[in-house]
């Protein structure tokens, strides 16, 4: 698609541009004495936007020809040689149309054409070269306008890639067996079983409420975690503990939701594996401008490679990576039946979060 | 009421509120009697072998031994109701064989239903490998081996194993100078373990390759291999096929 061909606003201010420069070409042949000054402005000025009309024709010449991929040389050449051609396709109209416009007395153009053709020659090669050059101004314009386009349309696709990992985050596991820890709860322990109903209510409306944000405070990802495990507490009993220390890195800005597929595993493959169960333990650190999140928990080296395993810590990385690039890092290990994963993001200050409710951190859950 | 309707169940779940339910509802169903309650797979293996229960109430989801492990240690002739909260490969093969389960949180009524059916088909027998096969699809060859003797499990990391031998209807795994019977055959062994550290040398043996010492002639087209601790086993003339194409 030419980009002024095909918009007639854009070709009406193209049109009107080419005006003064029949002016200048008009002034050009007035000073040369080669035409009187009304004469040379009656020539000149149509001449000039048929010009500019002829001079859409080197959109195509910069096009067909992109200086990335093609030999500077040829370019030279080539544009050089579509100049002179359309400039010779432009005499030849000129020189019509001083025919058309001579007083029928003198009807022999050939003189004053001979004079002036040199002047129009240097100046429709001129102004054609010129168009070409602003032509792949245009075209690199254009390019980097569409690069552009494309990564915001990245931007929205890994969104939509990162909504659609949150919300297979929630585990059908847990709700399960949360139903089922309250089933068991009704009878044993209404008040129990209420007080794990409104556990889960916050747990989920929270994972919905933070879910639609960019960012939020460590302070309120901790509280979620807890949340979490707090609920699990009711199923697991004592062999689930749980230590949280945010050590004064609560209000750097972290991605919601980051730590719970990692708190999720904590569980899942790790203290659901032992016998009698152990800690978990998420501890976060600010190191300049790194925040550092660490979580550790108990695991079974024997335990069989169960299916899902991976999974969830495989999406933290890609999510780390798609919102952060290299400046974020996980790192995940076992050693001697405890599993650790450390996570470093760069620091966002929480100043620019608004966190509605305020959240409590304490070292221990206790439901 | 004679003996022969009271039904003698054993719950083996490790989370206390899931035994509590079962316990719940079996209290209140009539003849049906607890006789253990098992927090993990060890304990389910031991207290199945010790009481001889009717039925095993079964949680899939376990730390150490999971239900299918537990499963392929008592065998097929103990009948089982499985429970668990969410399983899509089990309950493929619990669909496939017919094997009753339990989906928590279940009702009282559903309880009852599987305590009926269990009373119906006490004598069924449970095709055991297949079942513990297509609930657990592995990705790789095993990395343990579960034997069990008496109410005693043991857990065998497969690079413990030294060789593998055929014995009647057992096979007998080394180890360490140890051998561990499990009532398997060996070709369901051979399937089981890594094919690249195990090689079937012989009818009767399967051999961990890194303790070969050297393989001898020992008369034309027989061979013995010599283990590191001097141990002889023979060697078929396809085993050497099998031994010389993976060294």
């Amino acid at each position: 698609m030419h980009p002024i061909l095909g918009h007639p606003r854009r070709l009406a201010v193209y049109v009107a541009l080419w005006l003064p420069l029949g002016g200048v070409l008009a002034a050009l042949l007035a000073l040369e004495g080669a035409l009187p000054w009304p004469r040379a402005i009656v020539v000149a000025v149509p001449l000039a936007v048929l010009f500019g009309f002829l001079s859409l024709s080197a959109w195509y010449v910069a096009r067909g020809l992109p200086i990335g991929s093609t030999g500077l040389a040829r370019v030279l050449v080539t544009a050089a040689f579509a100049a002179m051609i359309s400039t010779a396709i432009w005499l030849l109209f000129s020189r019509g149309w001083m025919e058309a416009i001579a007083a029928p007395a003198s009807r022999n153009v050939t003189l004053p054409f001979r004079e002036i053709a040199p002047t129009l020659f240097g100046f429709g090669t001129l102004l054609y070269l010129l168009a070409i050059a602003a032509s792949y101004v245009l075209a690199a314009f254009q390019t980097s306008r569409d690069v552009e386009r494309r990564g915001l349309e990245l931007q929205v696709l890994a969104r939509e890639a990162e909504l659609r990992a949150l919300r297979a985050q929630i585990d059908p596991h847990f709700l399960f067996n949360s139903l089922q820890s309250i089933s068991a709860l009704t009878t044993a322990d209404p008040a129990a079983a209420r007080r794990m109903c409104l556990l889960l209510a916050d747990f989920l409306r929270e994972t919905l409420a933070v879910g639609a944000r960019d960012r939020i405070p460590l302070s309120s990802e901790l509280a979620l975690a807890q949340r979490f495990l707090a609920v699990e507490h009711v199923r697991f009993g004592d062999r689930l503990n749980v230590m949280v220390n945010a050590d004064g890195a609560e209000a750097c800005g972290v991605p919601p939701l980051m730590l719970q597929p990692l708190v999720e595993n904590a569980v899942t493959h790790g203290v659901a594996h032992v016998i009698e169960g152990g800690t978990i333990a998420i501890s976060a650190r600010r190191h300049g401008s790194l925040l550092s999140i660490a979580i550790e928990n108990p695991c079974d080296p024997d335990r069989p490679p169960g299916r899902g395993a991976g999974v969830g810590l495989a999406n933290v990385r890609e999510r780390l990576r798609a919102l952060f690039g290299s400046e974020a890092s996980l790192h995940a290990e076992e050693t001697d039946g405890r599993y650790r994963v450390q996570i470093e993001v760069p620091v966002e200050d929480g100043s620019g979060i608004s966190d509605p409710r305020p959240t409590v951190i304490g070292p221990r859950t206790t439901p | 009421m004679t003996s022969d309707d009271l039904l003698r169940i054993v719950i083996v779940d490790d989370e206390p509120l899931a035994r509590t339910v079962v316990r719940e509802y079996a209290a209140a169903e009539a003849g049906v009697d607890i006789v253990a309650e098992c927090a993990n797979g060890f304990e389910a293996v031991k207290a199945v072998t010790e009481l001889k229960p009717d039925l095993v109430l079964l949680d899939v989801q376990m730390p150490k031994l999971d239900g299918f492990e537990v499963l392929e240690l008592i065998g097929g002739d103990v009948p089982v109701v499985f429970i668990t909260a969410y399983d899509q490969y089990a309950l493929r093969a619990f669909e496939v064989h017919a094997i009753d389960y339990l989906l928590k949180p279940f009702s009282a009524e559903r309880f009852q239903q599987a305590i009926a059916r269990a009373r119906e088909r006490r004598r069924a027998t449970l095709p055991v490998d297949e079942i513990v096969r297509e609930a657990r699809p592995r990705t790789g060859p095993v990395e343990r081996v579960l034997i069990r003797d008496g109410t005693q499990v043991h857990v065998l990391p497969v690079d413990k194993i030294d060789y593998v031998e055929a014995q009647d209807d057992y096979v007998a795994f080394k180890s360490e100078g140890k051998q561990y019977l499990k009532d398997q055959a060996l070709g369901a062994v051979e399937a089981a373990l890594d094919a690249s550290r195990f090689v079937r040398i012989h009818r009767s043996y399967i051999l961990n390759i890194d303790r070969i010492a050297r393989v001898e002639l020992y008369a034309k087209d027989s061979r013995v291999a010599i283990l590191r601790d001097g141990t002889k086993l023979p060697v078929s003339r396809a085993g050497y096929a099998r031994l010389s194409e993976l060294l």
